[in-house]
Formats: structure tokens, sequence, C-alpha cells
């Protein structure tokens, strides 16, 4: 009998003991699409902020793989059933739009202040994310995209990084020749195939165009737009891009680029982790803007931020732990968990990832940026968008009817909005 | 039940009513735990859903903008894709109807028999009902794949190389292909189905047809198919249900593209719900899926509640 009040006693003091510490530890959730490399990168990072912070545990959830096609949804119904994260990532531009417009995320101008923030990121990210006005993120990834090109197959043909978009064609045209594809597209979702049209309506429409074009202040209906549309049409047409690629998964596009059968590929500066993960020779992998004819050279970049519930319990908690995550100091310490960082002075080790090294220095220069349609336009409207582009890959719409079709798109869609 | 009141004279015998519960209630005690259950998770957001039909949201927002019938009408009055949507579905139905009962009955009839390897070949062909099918949407996505999928690749293999097709990124074989999936993963259940009829059907009859003279044709055409009536109700009526219902596949596989061309109802309602913020126009197109069923459901059950 006394040893069962021992043992009663114990486990009632343990039980005791281990709920007060419960209660006395906040637990922070933060929500990433980072993937398990990534993550795992991650893991030293929370658990140092974890040990300096006794009295919060972040613990990080991650919706991996499906880019922003998937984890809009999954953001949404945690936010609808009423149990957000504290802290969580999102890209810039209009796919942070509908959580900003139904209210659900907490603008930060008061904290832009407490921690001065604008002296901390490059001021580019922040201008991308402001709404109203005001910022409802705090920028943490500065994300450029170029093509980036076997080494091995440019030399074996003789052939250097082009410095107008008829190099460019050229390039394509001597790949061709020689049974190998251009360049690989994983059209389904739409996304990655839409990196190439942005890149036609930049060389075709100019910088100022294409701003208005993706502001809707212009219309699509236009020459310059038919002309992109053509371009793509003509490169599809022409065999430069490997064939059947409409529904083709974005990460599976890669593979043709591996085994030498297309000879770049379109993606961002995340692909030099792509690369290791892969087990492919990074020295055999190099990347360039592609030339637009215009300047200065724009690029597609976008950056991809911190959000903060408005329900989230623990705002401060939350606030404290972006800015320790956004500080330079927190990133020195862990270079490969914050590569294509938009913090101001962290500079990524050219030894051990050059490219991102190489990114890193464009990124946070003056060299101009436009965002890719996708962070520009709502999800309804780059559906749109994405439809007119397969019918125009397909074959099944012509560069002109193209232009029309998406004018028509933008006018309902802004008559909606009205409405 | 009764008690004693202690420090009277004469013990006092003070009856308590007893609480009966009346038979004919039991049988809905019992269902009480179910029903409470189906209608807080079933019904309560089915009517929910019908409630928020009636307006315009976006589902995340504390504001709801009542616009009437406006929703339902916009899905067959202005908006081509629910249309092209709901075309879809009535092929795949069709298609569901016809392919996956033919060769699920074909499958019972060749493994209804005592046959060494008969459990296993009926395990083999029923396992992928068995499969998630988002698993299954992705495992035949990389199949298709036109540059390192089985499929192109067994081709280009044996000669066939003009057959090599960008199967899901072809506007007009994207769907065909997919339902190519559908078939893969249900042809089990009508097998299933249809064993579990074959063997409730008499050997007796089959004796009789055989000594009046009956061959094997006649045997199928007059004593397998008539016993076989109320499988047939079954298996039909789920192949419509499941026909309209259709989403993981879809969704997994092409993600309704190329362009809207494999748009159907599910997935339309998954991308007008949960990425357009459209929850009230969602919910009409869940209600108009949900009538469809209904409608083909409701024979299936009077049917079912008979037997």
């Amino acid at each position: 009998m006394r040893g069962l009040k021992i043992f009663a006693a114990t486990a009632l003091a343990g039980f005791v003991a281990f709920s007060g510490g419960a209660e006395a530890k906040d637990t922070l959730r933060l929500m990433t699409v980072f993937d398990a490399p990534t993550v795992k990168l991650w893991e030293p990072v929370l658990a140092a902020y974890n040990a300096a912070n006794p009295d919060v545990e972040v613990k990080m959830e991650t919706v991996a793989g499906s880019g922003a096609a998937v984890y809009p949804d999954v953001l949404r119904t945690s936010m609808a059933s009423g149990d957000p994260p504290d802290v969580f990532f999102m890209w810039g531009g209009e796919i942070a739009g509908p959580f900003i417009k139904a209210g659900q995320v907490e603008p930060l101008d008061a904290y832009y202040e407490k921690y001065g923030w604008e002296k901390v990121v490059a001021p580019w990210t922040i201008d991308r994310i402001t709404r109203d006005g005001h910022k409802y993120g705090v920028p943490f990834h500065a994300r450029g995209m170029g093509l980036w090109y076997r080494v091995d197959l440019f030399e074996k043909y003789g052939l250097s990084e082009p410095k107008t978009y008829d190099d460019l064609a050229n390039i394509c045209s001597t790949f061709k020749k020689d049974g190998i594809y251009c360049a690989s597209f994983g059209g389904k979702f739409g996304w990655q195939t839409m990196r190439l049209l942005d890149y036609f309506t930049e060389t075709t429409c100019g910088p100022e165009e294409h701003d208005k074009l993706n502001m809707l202040q212009s219309s699509w209906n236009q020459p310059c737009v038919v002309a992109a549309y053509d371009r793509m049409a003509q490169w599809v047409k022409d065999g430069w891009l490997v064939p059947d690629f409409l529904n083709v998964a974005p990460n599976d596009a890669r593979m043709p680029v591996y085994s030498g059968d297309a000879a770049m590929v379109f993606e961002g500066g995340w692909f030099e982790g792509v690369l290791k993960s892969d087990e492919q020779p990074l020295e055999n992998y190099k990347f360039f803007l592609p030339p637009t004819g215009h300047t200065p050279v724009r690029y597609s970049a976008f950056p991809e931020q911190w959000m903060i519930p408005t329900s989230s319990k623990h705002k401060d908690q939350a606030a404290a732990l972006i800015n320790w995550m956004t500080i330079a100091d927190t990133q020195k310490q862990y270079p490969e968990a914050f590569t294509a960082s938009a913090t101001i002075g962290v500079e990524s080790d050219c030894a051990v990832a050059p490219r991102d090294c190489e990114w890193k220095k464009l990124l946070t220069s003056d060299s101009a940026t436009y965002p890719p349609t996708d962070q520009a336009f709502t999800k309804e409207l780059i559906d749109g968008f994405f439809e007119v582009q397969d019918g125009v890959v397909a074959g099944k719409i012509t560069p002109a009817d193209a232009a029309a079709q998406m004018q028509a798109k933008a006018e309902a869609w802004k008559a909606k909005q009205k409405s | 039940m009764s008690e004693i009141t202690l420090g009277a004279r004469r013990p006092v015998i003070v009856r308590r009513r007893r609480w009966r519960i009346p038979v004919t209630a039991i049988p809905y005690l019992f269902l009480a735990p179910a029903t409470l259950w189906y209608a807080a998770f079933l019904v309560y957001p089915m009517l929910q859903s019908l409630y928020v039909s009636f307006f315009d949201w976006d589902g995340l927002s504390p504001t709801m903008t009542f616009v009437g019938l406006e929703n339902y009408i916009n899905i067959f009055a202005v908006d081509e894709v629910a249309r092209l949507a709901l075309w879809n579905n009535i092929l795949w139905t069709i298609g569901a109807l016809a392919l996956p009962t033919f060769f699920g009955l074909m499958l019972a009839l060749a493994l209804n028999r005592r046959a060494p390897a008969s459990t296993l070949f009926r395990t083999i062909f029923y396992s992928p009902a068995v499969l998630p099918l988002v698993a299954v949407g992705l495992i035949w996505a990389w199949m298709y794949n036109p540059h390192f999928g089985v499929v192109n690749v067994t081709l280009k293999a044996v000669g066939l190389r003009s057959w090599a097709n960008g199967w899901l990124s072809n506007y007009e074989m994207a769907l065909p292909a997919t339902f190519v999936t559908f078939i893969w993963s249900h042809v089990g259940f009508p097998m299933i189905f249809y064993l579990a009829g074959l063997q409730a059907i008499s050997k007796d009859y089959y004796e009789a047809a055989t000594i009046d003279g009956a061959n094997a044709f006649q045997r199928f055409r007059h004593v397998t198919m008539p016993g076989l009536a109320e499988t047939h109700v079954i298996v039909l009526s789920l192949a419509v249900i499941n026909g309209f219902k259709v989403f993981d596949l879809v969704y997994t596989m092409t993600y309704g593209g190329p362009g809207r061309s494999t748009q159907v109802l599910g997935t339309w309602m998954y991308f007008q719900t949960f990425q357009y913020y459209h929850a009230g126009y969602g919910s009409a197109l869940a209600w108009v899926i949900a009538a469809i069923v209904l409608v083909i459901a409701i024979p299936y059950i009077r049917r079912m509640s008979r037997g």
C-alpha cells in the first residue's frame, strides 16, 4: 500500500511538473513550403532559437513540393478553421492578396518601426510586398530566375552565353540541328511555361509596357503581346522545346537536361541546391539572364516573405522570431539555410555555393527586375492566363486570338471586381 | 426496487415507480450515437454548404453577400468551364458504366471457379482498388511522362514509336488517358460484387439448364444474368455515383489541364472554392453534383431497402 502511495505521489508530482512546463512554454507554429533537405538545414536554426528562448518552442510545419498551387489552400483551410500558424511563408505579390483582403494577415508596420527592418532587407523586396501602403510581410528570400545551361553541351557546340535574343535563337537553332532540345519545361500548373512567356513579353513589349500589362493598365490585345505569343508558338513549332510538356510536372522537366537531351531549363537560384541534391556535377551548370534587348536588362525576380496571421495569439513572439530569422547575425551562422537571403550584408560562401553567390550579387545590386505574372495576377486570372498559354503551346489558339482572349479575361476579371 | 423507512412503528414500504424505456424506442437509442455523429459531421456541413451557396463569399472574410440563385444560374448560363466540366463528367460516367463494369464481370466469371490460383488472381485484380487514388494518380502520371514514362518507352522499344504520345499533354488524349487509370484502379470493385453475386446463384439452375441442352452462352444469358440482377443495380449505381464524384485522379494527373480540357465538376468546385476564393459558387457547384448523384442514388437506395 505504501508503495502504491509513493507511486501515486510521484506520478502526481510528475504530472504537475509536466503541466506546469507545458503552460510556461508557448508553441509557435511556423508554416513553410520547405522540402526535406531544406527542413534538415533549418533544424539547427530553430533548435538554436528554442535554446535561446526557453519560454517558446518553434515548431515547423511544411507543405513541400506543390509550389503556389496547393500551399495557399492548406493555409486558407487552417485560417478558416481558426487554427492558423503563428508565422507563415508566402510568396510576394498577388498570391498573398486574398489573405490580406480578407483581413487574415496582420499589418506589420509597427514591427517595422520597432525592429528597423527597412534597413535590414533589400529595398526592392519591400516594395514588392507593400500593399496599399502597408507592409504585411518581411522579405526573407530574394529569388531571381534565368536560363540554366549545360556547360558541356555549350562547349561541345562552340556556343557562348547570348547577348541578344537573336543569339539565343541561334543557340536553339544549333542545338536543334544536332538533335538536342534547346530547353525543357514542365507545363503542369502553368507557372514554369509562364517564365518563358514572361521573358518573351519583356523582350517584345519592353519594361514599361510589360509592367502596365501586369497591372492591367494596358490592353493585352496589342501587337507586342501577339509577338510574344508568336515567339512561344514558334519555339514549340521549331522543336526547340522538349515536346508534349504541357502536363509534365515542373520538377520532371529537369530530367531531359540531366540526361543531355535538352540544354537549358528556366529555373531560379534555388536550382543550385536542387543540382546538389540530385547529385549533378555543379560545375557543369551555369546560368545567364536571358537577353531582352532593352536597357536595363530586367530579369524575373520575386521576394518570399514571412507573415503573421491576424488571429495568431502570439503576434509579438512571432515578430521577434521573424526578426531573429531576418537579421544578418543569425543568417551568417547558418549560411546553407539562408541561401537567396533578402537581408543586406549576408554574403553567400562563393566556394560552397558559387551560383547562389552570383545570384546574391545580382539581387542585392541595383539590377532591375520584373515580377513573374503569377505574382502579378490573382489565382483566378492567372489560371485564365495559363489556359491561353496552353492553347498557344498546343496550337489550339493563334497568337492573335490569344492576345484577344487574354484581354477579354482581364476585362471580365476587372468587371467582376467592380461588381 | 423498494426501500424500508426505519424508525417507524410499522415498516412503510415506499414503492418507487420504475422508469421503463418503451421497447419500441430501444432501436432508436442504439441508433442515436450514429445519428448524432452523422448529423454533426455530414448533415450540418451539408446544410451549411447549401446556405453558403446562396451567397457571394470568399470563405475567409466575415462578410457574406446574399445573391439568391445567381450562383446556380451562373453555373448553367455563364460559366463555360462548368459546362465543359459537366460534359466531361457525363463522358466519364458513361465510360465508368461500361468499361470497369464489363471488365469486372468478365474477371468475376473467369475467377468464379475452383482453380489453383484463383484466390491469388482475385487479390491481384482487387489490389489497385485499395490503393489511395492520389498515389495511383502520381504513379500513372509518371508512367505517362512523354520523355521517360514506361508507356512511351515500351512503345518505342517494341517498334511502335509512332504510337508514343504526350498522353496527358494532349487536349484530346488527356481525359481518356486519365480514364484508363480509373479503369485500372476501379475494376476490382465490380469484380468483387459480381463474384459475390455469382456465388449466390444456385448450381441447380445451371444443372437444370445443362440437362435442358443449354450451351454456355445460353446459361450465361438465361441463368447468370438474371441471377445477377440485384448486383447489376448496385454496381451500375455505384459506377454512376463514382463517375460524378471523380476528383482525385484528375487533380493529381492533369490538374484540370491542358488548358481546362480535363476539368470535371469536382475539380472545378475545388478550384472555385479553394483557389479562387469563391466559396459560395463552389458550394453551388457541390450541390449540383450532389443533386445529380442523389437523383441516381435514390433508386439504388430504394432497391437496396427493398432487398
